[in-house]
This record gives structure tokens, sequence and C-alpha cells, in this order.
């Protein structure tokens, strides 16, 4: 059985892929995009596939032609690899995609889902179809926030380690005004009809946003907000009962807007605690406990990160899922092996050159470095997880840690962080660096 | 004062045109020169010309822009026919004259700057440079079309020609300024006028016996109408041409701390004066949930009469039908049904008093853990601040966990400018505390070392005082002697009254943070004056979106309309030029002259007081400034200052910890009105919060475009 971590590899890796997939574009309607669900059978599939060749064949123009009977042939060819259908499904993608410098370039892709995928499939076009694949990722339970208090209403979503705003409206409710005279009495009702009237809204703006197809489409609600509003509006008539049902939980936040948001996350983090976004929030904020009580057993950065992998002590290495840091083997005058790293559109290209000789060395290899992380984390003993930067602690990560950390298993005392105390400080008239900002 | 004012105003509007071509033209020269004073004391010069052209035309009811465009023209230049119709005027007509003071007095400065021409051999560099001017000024032909007009008009007169007619037309001025001055000053003396005009009209006096004297003292005299015309410039900037405002405030920059001071002045005595000899002050009440914050405050309402008995009586009718006897005196403050019902309040509360020396705002705080941001919407318009300790046993203790609102609203206050703190130990009268005089020190110990620790000066900002908020033992009289022996100092309001003055800006350029607004048959917002003074009638800037609006009328405390307002004052303004659902609280209302800074990014020192993990770089949270409640991200972190002697680190820290001083750059989503620290303390400190902890406190360095 895979394990959690695993299986976020695994999600990781279809991510990606997506992305690649999507970008992909070919000549007239030469891509094949085929989804079998599980339990199809492969021989149907073949039939239909050999069905599809004949009809291509009477297709006109002869490029088109050819590009298309080539990936239909090679998605046979492909598909006879298997016996029968996996557990989960199968996913095909197969054509001549054009290339950054506009060479055709022939791909065939075979993905066993890891969770079964439940629609069927084939489409020629001149791209191909991964909406499916996308589902897949996105069919994690998701949760409904209404966030509301005096000022406005954030409708937000959670599902899986995304977080989004669906909708956020503001209000102008009167004060109170402890000026009373003969006016007290109506301004209190016209201040009572103000907020019925807010109360109304946002349980229609509710419906809209939680109710598809006469159907919630959301697992839970959460109402957060600061005065009375959520509770009354829980109670309230005009909320839709549909969703009064849906109802998990009921928090109290002293904001509105983003930041409620994001505390009335936190808050209901125990009734969430199978979201991927709260594990990692949980994950991210274990590391910063590290920091901020200075056990030492953590690390940060690049460099660190990977000396604390070389000498086995990382328990858990932390990575932000879009890291665009590539990892540049070089081969030096003496056929020595040297690992570089940079960002890619990095000008600076001393990296590449030789330390003793000055000269530029031959690129060996080069690969992403979160690629290299996941195919080989194992040999270092450390367990693999990625985040996004979606949450405030992964934004926080992200910026301020350069996306890149790890839990260690014990002390590691780095070099840089020994640093000559001395100096640390600027002379009281010394102006500072960021002078300029 | 205010037709004074009015007729100020309605003279500068007309001749607004004039003096904006002028100003530019006054600019170029100054660049081109670069002998500033010089020039200023010449343009100020013509400006007072200018001035009295006002009065003049506020006389003659038929003389319009135009004309006084003319007007203004000729007696710059050719000055004869209309200056001396001028002059019959102010012969033949002063029995109008007092009813317009202030036209007349500017005339009278017209006069006298007309005196310095002819004496000042400054004036000579000033005539022919002008001269070299308008040739320029149409190859520029991006201003005003008035101000070229003023060129051409300049440049058509023949250069000898004109300094010979303006010499003479000014001699002819003399004369007739001199016959003036002895009206006037009597008039001056029976009524209040700003100093700075009083000096003027006492130079003319001088003048009269010693010509040569004059000069010098004009020239001292001609910088507050420097401050004037540049207020009236930046109107029309404003309302005409936004872009303009550029150009003179940086020109001007040198001269700007001078003229900030002096801004349309206004004198102590004459606030003072406006309500009877009363000052105002705003008081917080705050402290943690059930420490008897609003039943002190209703008791106190109730103890100077600004509630009437009878309406008490309602309450506490009305309370124990509620099944909440007891909270009638609350409900004073309270005046929501969610309020009364939980007993606990949630909005800020305002209410007014007034004693013999003094004029009071209440604001009631909440003390519920969820509202706390209310409250800090409360301590930004507060002077002082009354923290309310419950003495009772058990309640004391846990205003005082962690997590207990006594803690961190003192600290709130703090940094949110409230610097003096009457810290009253309530509740002395309960039955397990009963007056007990080592439970008072126990708590004015702990409270001591804990606003030490705050930053309160313990022995001058904080005294401690023993009163019964429910019994009104201690408010307004004293203790009776009978119960508490041993505490001799004075009540509540004793100490209140007898208080120290707060200092105030008033004649500093005019600020106002919006805390709410409403519609009332027009829009109105209420606020604090941060500084200056605003006047009925006045025209400021709503920042941030740059809308230039009007006040048309000032509403105080006790909801009577008044002219004028200053610095430190609750005040409700009608404004007019603004929709209320385009306003929104945190807005600042300012002066056109000095807009408050409207930024997105800023440079800040923040110290971190309570954070459950880290804060690096991408962190975010919410950002109270003033009455402004922003989202706010650390984009950067910059330095961290070492403990004790505050020095930067020369590398930025990668995070900061509980307890930590650094420097950072924040961002906001949407822009805010700040300033520095260092110009405007009250817009220029703010606190952080986050999931309803208040994380870090922090003022503005630096603020970037």
């Amino acid at each position: 059985m895979e394990t959690d971590a695993e299986k976020n590899i695994q999600i990781w890796k279809v991510k990606k892929l997506i992305k690649s997939l999507e970008k992909a574009r070919g000549n007239g309607t030469s891509m094949i995009s085929l989804v079998i669900p599980p339990k199809g059978q492969i021989s149907l599939i073949q039939k239909m596939l050999t069905d599809e060749y004949g009809t291509a064949s009477n297709i006109k123009s002869r490029v088109n032609r050819l590009s298309v009977l080539g990936a239909i042939t090679s998605t046979q060819q492909k598909l006879k690899l298997y016996t029968k259908v996996p557990p989960n499904g199968l996913v095909l993608y197969c054509g001549d995609i054009i290339t950054e410098d506009g060479k055709e370039k022939k791909v065939t892709i075979d993905i066993e889902p890891y969770k079964p995928i439940n629609t069927s499939l084939y489409l020629c076009d001149n791209k191909f179809h991964t909406e499916v694949l996308s589902e897949l990722l996105e069919a994690d339970d998701k949760f409904g926030f209404i966030v509301m208090d005096g000022q406005g209403t954030l409708f937000g979503l959670l599902s899986g380690n995304t977080r989004t705003v669906l909708h956020k409206f503001t209000v102008d409710l009167p004060k109170k005004h402890g000026r009373g005279g003969q006016s007290a009495v109506r301004f209190a009702r016209l201040r009572e009809e103000k907020r019925h009237n807010y109360v109304r809204k946002v349980a229609e703006v509710a419906v809209q946003n939680f109710i598809t197809n006469d159907k919630v489409n959301v697992k839970g609600l959460i109402l957060a907000g600061s005065a009375d509003f959520k509770s009354d509006l829980a109670k309230s008539e005009l909320f839709d009962p549909r969703l009064a049902a849906k109802i998990v939980k009921i928090v109290d936040i002293s904001y509105g807007g983003e930041n409620g948001f994001n505390q009335a996350i936190e808050l209901s983090a125990e009734t969430l605690a199978n979201v991927k976004f709260i594990q990692e929030k949980k994950l991210i904020t274990d590391y910063f406990d590290e920091i901020s009580q200075d056990t030492g057993k953590f690390c940060y950065g690049i460099d660190d990160t990977l000396k604390a992998l070389d000498l086995g002590a990382v328990e858990t290495l932390i990575v932000f899922e879009n890291l665009e840091i590539v990892r540049y083997v070089y081969k030096d005058s003496e056929e020595k092996e040297v690992v570089k790293f940079s960002t890619p559109g990095n000008e600076d290209t001393t990296i590449a050159l030789d330390k003793e000789t000055g000269q530029e060395m031959d690129l060996v290899e080069e690969q992403l470095l979160i690629e290299w992380l996941a195919e080989n984390y194992k040999n270092y003993g450390a367990n693999l997880e990625f985040v996004t930067d979606k949450s405030s602690e992964g934004a926080q990560f992200v910026t301020g840690f350069g996306g890149i950390g790890a839990m260690l298993r014990y002390k590691v005392n780095f070099e840089q962080l020994a640093d000559d105390s001395e100096d640390e400080y600027y002379d009281d008239d010394e102006g500072s660096d960021y002078d300029f900002i | 004062m205010s037709e004074q004012d009015q007729g100020q105003n309605q003279a500068q509007g007309q001749g607004q045109n004039q003096q904006q071509g002028y100003y530019n033209y006054y600019n170029q020269q100054a660049g081109q020169q670069g002998n500033f004073q010089q020039q200023t004391g010449n343009y100020q010069q013509y400006y007072q010309n200018y001035n009295s052209q006002g009065g003049y035309q506020q006389y003659d009811q038929t003389a319009q822009g135009g004309q006084g465009y003319q007007n203004y023209n000729t007696q710059g230049y050719q000055a004869y026919p209309s200056y001396q119709g001028y002059q019959g005027y102010g012969q033949t007509g002063r029995g109008g004259y007092s009813n317009t003071r202030g036209g007349f007095k500017n005339s009278n400065q017209g006069y006298q700057g007309y005196q310095t021409y002819n004496q000042q051999p400054a004036y000579q560099a000033y005539d022919q440079q002008q001269f070299a001017q308008p040739q320029q000024t149409r190859g520029m032909t991006l201003d005003d079309f008035q101000k070229q007009k003023v060129g051409s008009t300049a440049s058509t007169a023949p250069k000898p020609k004109k300094t010979l007619k303006l010499a003479s037309s000014s001699g002819i001025k003399l004369v007739g300024a001199k016959k003036k001055p002895d009206e006037i000053e009597k008039k001056e003396e029976t009524q209040k006028v700003a100093p700075k005009k009083e000096e003027a009209s006492i130079d003319i006096n001088e003048s009269e016996h010693d010509s040569t004297k004059a000069p010098s003292e004009n020239a001292s005299n001609d910088l507050p109408d420097v401050a004037e015309l540049k207020i009236s410039e930046d109107k029309t900037a404003k309302t005409e041409n936004q872009a303009a405002q550029s150009t003179p405030s940086a020109n001007v920059s040198s001269a700007d701390a001078l003229i900030k001071e002096q801004e349309d002045e206004v004198d102590e005595e004459v606030v003072n004066d406006m309500f009877g000899g009363k000052d105002h002050l705003s008081i917080i009440f705050m402290g943690h949930v059930d420490a008897g914050k609003s039943t002190m405050g209703g008791n106190l309402l109730y103890l100077t009469g600004s509630v009437d008995k009878r309406t008490v009586e309602k309450y506490e009718r009305e309370a124990k039908d509620a099944g909440r006897q007891g909270w009638y005196l609350s409900w004073v403050m309270d005046t929501n049904k969610e309020e009364r019902n939980d007993g606990k309040t949630i909005e800020v509360g305002r209410a007014y008093f007034e004693t013999e020396k003094r004029r009071y705002t209440i604001l009631d705080a909440p003390g519920h853990k969820m509202y706390v941001s209310e409250m800090i919407g409360g301590a930004s318009q507060a002077d002082v601040g009354i923290l309310v300790i419950s003495a009772r046993k058990g309640e004391y203790e846990t205003g005082f966990e962690k997590g207990g609102q006594t803690r961190e609203h003192a600290l709130l206050a703090k940094t949110q400018g409230v610097n003096k703190m009457i810290v009253v130990i309530n509740k002395m009268d309960d039955p397990t505390v009963n007056w007990d005089k080592e439970r008072y020190d126990t708590c004015v110990q702990n409270l001591s070392n804990f606003l030490k620790a705050v930053g309160y000066n313990v022995k001058q900002d904080v005294i401690f005082m023993p009163v019964s908020g429910y019994s009104g033992a201690g408010l307004k009289d004293r203790v009776n002697e009978k119960d508490c022996p041993w505490y001799k100092g004075p009540s509540l309001l004793e100490y209140l009254d007898n208080m120290s003055h707060v200092d105030r800006h008033v004649n500093a350029p005019f600020m106002l943070p919006i805390a709410s607004k409403m519609k009332d048959l027009g829009t109105i917002v209420e606020g604090k004056i941060e500084s200056g003074h605003i006047r009925k009638g006045g025209s400021t800037l709503l920042m941030p979106n740059k809308t230039p609006v009007e006040i048309l009328s000032i509403y105080n405390e006790t909801e009577s309309e008044v002219d004028m307002a200053v610095c430190g004052e609750q005040v409700r303004l009608k404004i007019k030029g603004v929709e209320e659902e385009d306003i929104a609280p945190g807005f600042v209302l300012t002066s056109p002259k000095n807009p408050v800074k409207n930024v997105t990014r800023f440079v800040a020192q923040i110290a971190i007081v309570e954070l459950k993990s880290i804060i690096s770089a991408g962190f975010s949270c919410v950002m109270h400034i003033h009455t402004a409640i922003e989202e706010v991200t650390i984009t950067r972190l910059l330095h961290k200052l070492e403990r004790g002697t505050n020095r930067k680190s020369k590398k930025p820290p990668a995070f900061a910890k509980k307890g930590m001083k650094i420097i950072a750059l924040l961002e906001t989503e949407e822009p805010v009105c700040v300033e520095t620290y260092e110009d405007y303390p009250q817009l220029g400190r703010f606190t952080l919060r986050d999931q309803g902890t208040t994380i870090a406190i922090g003022k503005i360095v630096k603020i970037l475009d």
C-alpha cells in the first residue's frame, strides 16, 4: 500500500504532467486523448480505434491524414502493452506536438491514475484534453465558507490544497451612535431593517454560490463571523434549508475578509482534518515551531537543506511545489561531476565556469531540482512533502524561506549560521543597505 | 469672524485664476533667478495687492472676476485709474467697511505692500525679471490661459514707464493708507483677530512714524501671507488642475516648513473663547469583559446630569423587566438591542458630558475579545485612557491572564497614542473586596509593573484610584471616608478636570481620519481632528480618492452647530462633494495644501509582542492604523534591531520571533492614508493583529510610492 507521502508525490507528478500537456499544441486534429474507465475492455477500444483509422483514411488533407493515422497507430501500439485495463482506469495521450523551435515531436503518454476515473473519452483535437485529470485532482471534499461580519461577507471554498474566494461583497450598516434624541427610535428601526436586509442578501448569495443544479455542491458549510450575524443567518428562515443542513461548524473570528477566512479555516481545522490544505498548514506550522523554539532541528535555503540531506539528517523535506530551481550537473576539467543550482532566466553564467581553470564546464545533466528530489529523496532516508503557497503559512514559507527547507532528526550546525556576531549590526550613524527603497 | 472669512474666500475664489497664473509665473522666476527669499518678498507684495483687490471686489458686488482681473493687472503694472477708483471708494464708502473688516484689512496690507515696493530695491530686480519672464511663459503655453494673459500684458507694458507709474501709484496709496489705520485699529482691538494681522496694522502705524523702518518689518509680516496664498493657490489647483499642484509644492519646498506653521493661523485664545474657556477631552473606557466600563460611563453621565433622572429610571424599570437588574446604568451606553440582551458592548459607544471645567467625550470600548478591533478604532480617537480593573475576586485575575483584555487594551491604547492612563480599580464596594486596602495595593502593584512593561511612565502618566462604578463612589465625589479611610486622592472627575492641558496642534495642517459616516440629509462624517482646525465652508480633500469636498456645517459633541472646530475635538461634519457610499472609515479629510500620503507600500519598524510561531516575508495579517483597518503583507524583512541599542543588523533576518524588533517592508492591497511617525504620530503608528490577537505594534519610518 502506498503511503500518503507517496500519493502526494504522485499527485504532484500528475499536476506537472497536466501543465505540460495543456501547453502542447499539434497540427490539425491529430492529438488523441483517450480515457478508459476501470473495467473497460481493451479489445473494444482497439476495435473502435481500427474503425477510426478507417474513417481517418478519408481525410482529404494529406498532412493531416498522415498525422492522424500515425497517432492512431501509436495509440494502438501503446494499448497493446496492456492486457487489461488497470484497476483505476487508463489515460492515454498521443500525437505530434510542435516544440518551441517549431519542430514536430511525437509523444505518447500513458497514465494509470491514482484514483478511479469514471469517464470514457475519445477525442481527436489540436490539443490534449486534460480536464479529466484535473478533475481527478480536485475531487477532494469541498467545504464552503461564509465569512460574515458588519462590513461585508466573503464566500470561500476549500478543496484539497486550494483555497478560493468565490464571492465577496461589502455592506454599509449603520453604526451605533450615542446621540439619541427624538430620532433614536427611528434610527434603531432603520438599523434593524438594514441588518435584516443584509442577512437576506447573504442568504441569497449563499444559494447562488453553494447550490448548483438544485444540489448543494459542498460537503460541509462553515459559518464564521465576528458578531451575531452568523448565528442570525444560521437561524434565519431566509437561509436555504438545504444549506442549513450542511452547516458543520460555526466559528467566531475577529475580522472579516481574507484574514477572517484564514482564521475560520484555522479554527475549523479539527472538522476539516482530512483536507489537504489543513495538513499542509499543520506541517508548515510545525516547521515554524521548530524555528521559533530555536531547536536547531531545522534548516532552510537550498545549500543548508542539501547539506542536511547528504548528512542524512533530514526527517521531512518540505518543498514548494512550483519551485523553479534547476539542478545542473557539470563535468569539470578533471572529469569530476560538479552540481550547481540556479533559477532559469538567471543570466549569471559564472556557475558554469570551472573554479580551477576558469573554463566553461560541460553540461551533463539539467533537471528541475524538485524532480530530482522526487526521484532521489528515498536515498537519503527522508520524507518528501510538497506544499503550496495558498495558505498564509505556505506563502511565508515560499517568500521568506525560499520554498525549500527541512525538519531534521538532530541538531546540525551549519557554518553559515555561526556568523560573526561582532559586526552583525550597523553603527548608529550608518545608513542601511536598503535606503534606496 | 465667519463673515470675514467668507469674504476672503469669495474674493479668493473670484480671483483664483489670476493667482494661479501669477503663481506659476512666480515659480518660474524662482527657478530662474534662484534668489528665493527676495522673490518671496516681492511676490508677497503682489499677493497683497491682489488681496486688497479681493476686499475691494467684495464691497462692490458688481466687480466681477474678469473685471477684478483687469483691475489687478492695471493696478499691478499700470495701476492708476482703477486704483484711484478704489481709493475713492475707500473714502466714500467707509461706512461699509466695518462690515467687511477682512477685506478692508487686507487692503491695508496691500498698501503696505506698496510701500515696501517703493523702498525695496529688490523690486527692481523683480520687475526686470518679470519682463524677462513673459516671453518664456508664452513659450511654455502649458498652464492657464490666464497666466499667459498676465504675461502678455506685462510684456506689452514698457519697462521704465511702468516702474515710474508704480512708484507714483504707491505713493498715492500710502496717503490713502495712512488715513485708514486709525479707524481700523479701534475695531481690531475690540474684536478678536488673528495676531498676525494685528501686527500688520501696528506696523502701518509704525511706518507712519518711521517709514524707513517699515520695509524690514513688512518682510517679516509678509510670511504668513505667503502661507495664505499657498492655501488658496492649492485650492485652485485642486478644483481646476490637479497637476498644477505638484509644481508649486515642489518649488516652495524650502519654505514649506515655515508655511506649514502658518497656514491660516488661529489664536489659542480665540479657540478658548469659543467654548467659554472649556477645552475638550476624549476619554476611553477600556478593560476586561465585565469590568464595569459601560456602567461607569453610564454613571458618569448620570452624575453629571447629561442623562436625566427620568431616563435612567426608565432604563432601571426596563432592565428589571428584562431580567437584568443592576445593568441599567450600562444601558445608557449600550443602546443596541443585542448589546442590552447580552449585557456586553459590541460597538464603541459615545457620549458627551460637561463639567464646570471641561467638555468630555466618552468612548466606551467593548471588552470582549472578539471586538478588540472595535476598541482600537475607539482608542485612536481618545486622549486619555481609563483602564477599568475589576477588583472582585476572580475577575481581576482573569483579566490579567494570557488572553485577558487588560493587557491587550493597555498595549493597544499606548500604540494608538493614548499616553495618559487613569487606572481605576472598580467594584471596590463588592463584598469580596469591601474597600480592602490590601487588595487595592496588590492590584496597583501588579498593574504598575505591567504598565511599565508596556511603555507607560508610571510615575508621570499613570494614576490609580479606587472607585465603584455602580454606586458612583469616587467618580464625581470623593470616596466616603467611612468606607475608605486610606484613600485621600481626588475623585475621577476631579482628576480629569485638573489634568494638564493636552498639547494641541491647532495651526498644523488639517487632518481628520473618518471614524464613521452616515446619511442625514447629506453626507455626514464623524471623527476626531488629529491636527489643525477646520472652518465652516472650508474646502478639504478626502483621501485616498483625492475628492475635493466642502464643509457645509460642523457639529460638535452637543449636536450644536459651530463655525470652527480645532484639533482634539470630536466632530461631525456635513460635507458636500462626495456620496456617503464613496466613503469608508479610515479615509482622511485633509487640507488640500498638505494632503496626507496615500500609499500601498511603506517601511516600518515593528516590535513583535505576541506570536505563536514566526514572521517571515510573506506573512499577512490585519493592520490597524488610525481608524483604518487594512489587510497587510510583510513583503520583505530588512533589518532586525539589536536589543537595547536598536542598531540595525547588516543582514536581513530570515524570520522574526516574539520579542524581536525588526524593520520591514509592508504592502497593503488597497491604498491607505498614512504618514511617517515622525511627521504625524497619530497617522504613523499601527497595530498588527492576526487570529484575534495583537501580534505586533509598529511605526512607519518611510513612505514609498
